[in-house]
């Protein structure tokens, strides 16, 4: 009975307010001005337009949307390989300090990224990268690579290591044991790090607008954010380039959410 | 490269064995190294090295981004005697105190909603973490838009509700109300993550002592209180040092949503936004170091503490 009155109506407002900011930026990107300035807002849009988007389209959006993409995609392939075979490492080897380095490897998670910004835009300057995919890059692995090693490490440990151990005395070589083996059951970790990496690299700003001056290179926060400040009252505007920026996250979110939970929910649990 | 080594690893299967001393000397340390090799090196280039180099900045002169002398304490001296940096460093912490008891409270509700819902559970357990992965950016101008003054949805349902007052209402003319606004908007993101990993650490609470205390007539309130809260607490002491940081960091909402950053004339100033425009607009890295350096020093004490309390309860 409680839970007729209670959990349900709570569900529903947890949904709604969830959900709405999502449902105003779409909607508000379709209506035309005229429905957007209204005194009492207009939940549905009586003559949605599409032009704000073409608009977009014939801008400098795409260019920055595939800046965005490029960064993105390297550093989750990037933050992938190390952390796959960092965590193999911490989970299977008696490392030396082992317990230092996890600490170490979790406090990265929680380094304000004003400690970071400042001596990486001097490294960056120094070694010509200032402005390029490559040090954008290198700089998103700081924010990423912890959490990921972690993540994965906690996946490792829950493989038998026996199950390598057996197929290494039928005479497989290490190598082949985990590429075989273990590689296809931790397949869900490195989904789960891969969408916290790409989440994580897509949405980055401080780095972004710091080290991405020049306006070809300008990646979508960046450009967002200038495009806000400069177009305030362009709500209709601001709002299609939002709901661009948004799709992407949101549709890999979604295709991986699963084991994106499971990966979060073992980092949290066991940490 | 995998193939050729597994290939050549299936046709010497005995000569391995009998080398097994050199092999199990390269197993225990060579690969491992080899393995970790990549990691270190991006913890030590581009995590370790600039912290030393801000740590080193702090103590030098720094305009236009050139290293300048060594100046000693002067920076500290000068943010300390700032009363605009010691007005931002209060401003984010009770800005980070309301943001976490408001999270850690809203996650909980929500986690405990889902924990007692059935199968709708799943759907909506994607649904609340959706909020997650919308970039900052985008959430602050739509935040920002929602509480737009004439024609925003926030003041329109605050007036049907009745309170006329906030007919026109402009949020952020005044640094108070902004900070209401941006509060609204960082809680909305950040509560996603937390709730869904306290449900997770709720789940984990089912079993034979709950079901013992349930047997003994503990009701609701009791169970939540007396075993499954305190059962969670390492899980609680992460969460609550993540959503400290995360709040102590808000940097995208703020520079999003208030125009110029950090105003109304100054009222909207958070360490992170003070921080990035010392170095960035200003010019002086010397000085904006030192601020990033008592940040760092404030977290991690922040940190500690939390660690410390949740030993003792134990």
């Amino acid at each position: 009975m409680t839970r007729r009155l209670v959990v349900y109506p709570a569900m529903v407002l947890i949904c709604v307010v969830s959900l709405f900011p999502f449902f105003w930026m779409i909607v508000t990107s379709l209506k035309p001005d005229t429905e957007i300035f209204t005194v009492s807002p207009q939940f549905i849009p009586h003559e949605p337009i599409l032009s704000r988007y073409t608009e977009l389209f014939s801008g400098a959006i795409p260019r920055q949307f595939l800046n965005s993409l490029l960064v993105a995609g390297a550093t989750t392939v990037v933050t992938g390989l190390i952390a796959l075979l960092a965590g193999y490492a911490l989970a299977r080897f008696n490392v030396p300090m082992k317990r230092y380095l996890l600490i170490v490897i979790l406090s990265i998670q929680m380094l304000p990224q004003t400690v970071l910004v400042i001596p990486l835009f001097v490294v960056l300057r120094n070694t010509d990268l200032l402005g390029t995919y490559q040090g954008l890059v290198l700089s998103h692995l700081a924010l990423t690579v912890g959490l990921a090693t972690y993540m994965l490490r906690s996946f490792f440990l829950d493989i038998p290591v026996s199950l390598e151990e057996s197929a290494m005395v039928d005479g497989a070589s290490r190598m082949k044991a985990v590429r075989l083996v273990v590689f296809p059951l931790v397949w869900p970790g490195l989904a789960a790090s891969s969408i916290y990496g790409f989440i994580t690299s897509w949405n980055e700003l401080m780095f972004s607008a710091t080290y991405m001056q020049q306006s070809s290179r300008e990646t979508l926060p960046v450009a967002l954010q200038q495009f806000f400040s400069s177009y305030y009252s362009d709500w209709g505007g601001v709002m299609a380039a939002s709901v661009i920026f948004t799709i992407p996250v949101v549709v890999f979110f979604l295709l991986v959410q699963r084991r994106l939970m499971q990966g979060m929910v073992a980092g949290a649990v066991k940490g | 490269m995998t193939s050729t080594t597994s290939r050549r690893a299936q046709h010497s299967v005995v000569p391995a064995r009998s080398g097994s001393r050199t092999r199990s000397r390269w197993d225990r340390f060579g690969l491992p190294s080899l393995l970790l090799a990549p990691l270190l090196a991006v913890i030590l280039g581009v995590v370790g090295y600039p912290i030393v180099r801000t740590v080193w900045l702090s103590f030098h002169e720094g305009e236009y981004l050139m290293t300048g002398a060594f100046n000693g304490v002067d920076n500290y001296t000068e943010i300390f005697g700032d009363p605009y940096f010691l007005a931002a460093l209060l401003r984010t912490t009770v800005f980070a105190v309301v943001c976490v008891v408001t999270t850690l409270l809203i996650s909980l509700a929500i986690a405990l909603v889902l924990d007692a819902g059935s199968w709708t559970a799943r759907i909506v357990t994607v649904v609340v973490l959706l909020p997650w992965a919308m970039p900052r950016v985008a959430s602050g101008i739509i935040w920002k838009w929602m509480f737009n003054d004439q024609y925003g949805i926030a003041n329109w349902l605050l007036v049907s509700l009745g309170f006329d007052s906030f007919r026109g209402y402009a949020w952020f003319n005044d640094g108070f109300a902004s900070l209401v606004a941006i509060t609204i908007a960082v809680v909305w993101h950040s509560v996603p993550f937390i709730a869904i990993s306290m449900l997770a650490g709720l789940r984990a609470t089912r079993g034979e002592v709950l079901e013992a205390a349930r047997v003994d007539g503990a009701g609701f309130y009791q169970q939540l209180i007396r075993v499954r809260l305190p059962m969670m607490k390492p899980l609680l002491t992460i969460l609550g040092v993540m959503s400290t940081i995360f709040a102590y960091q808000s940097f995208d909402h703020f520079l999003v949503m208030t125009t110029p950053p950090g105003g109304p004339s100054h009222s909207t100033e958070v360490l992170s936004l003070l921080t990035w425009l010392q170095a960035f607009t200003v010019l002086d890295q010397g000085v904006a170091a030192a601020m990033a350096v008592v940040t760092f020093v404030l977290l991690a004490g922040i940190t500690a503490v939390y660690v410390r309390l949740s030993k003792e309860g134990t």
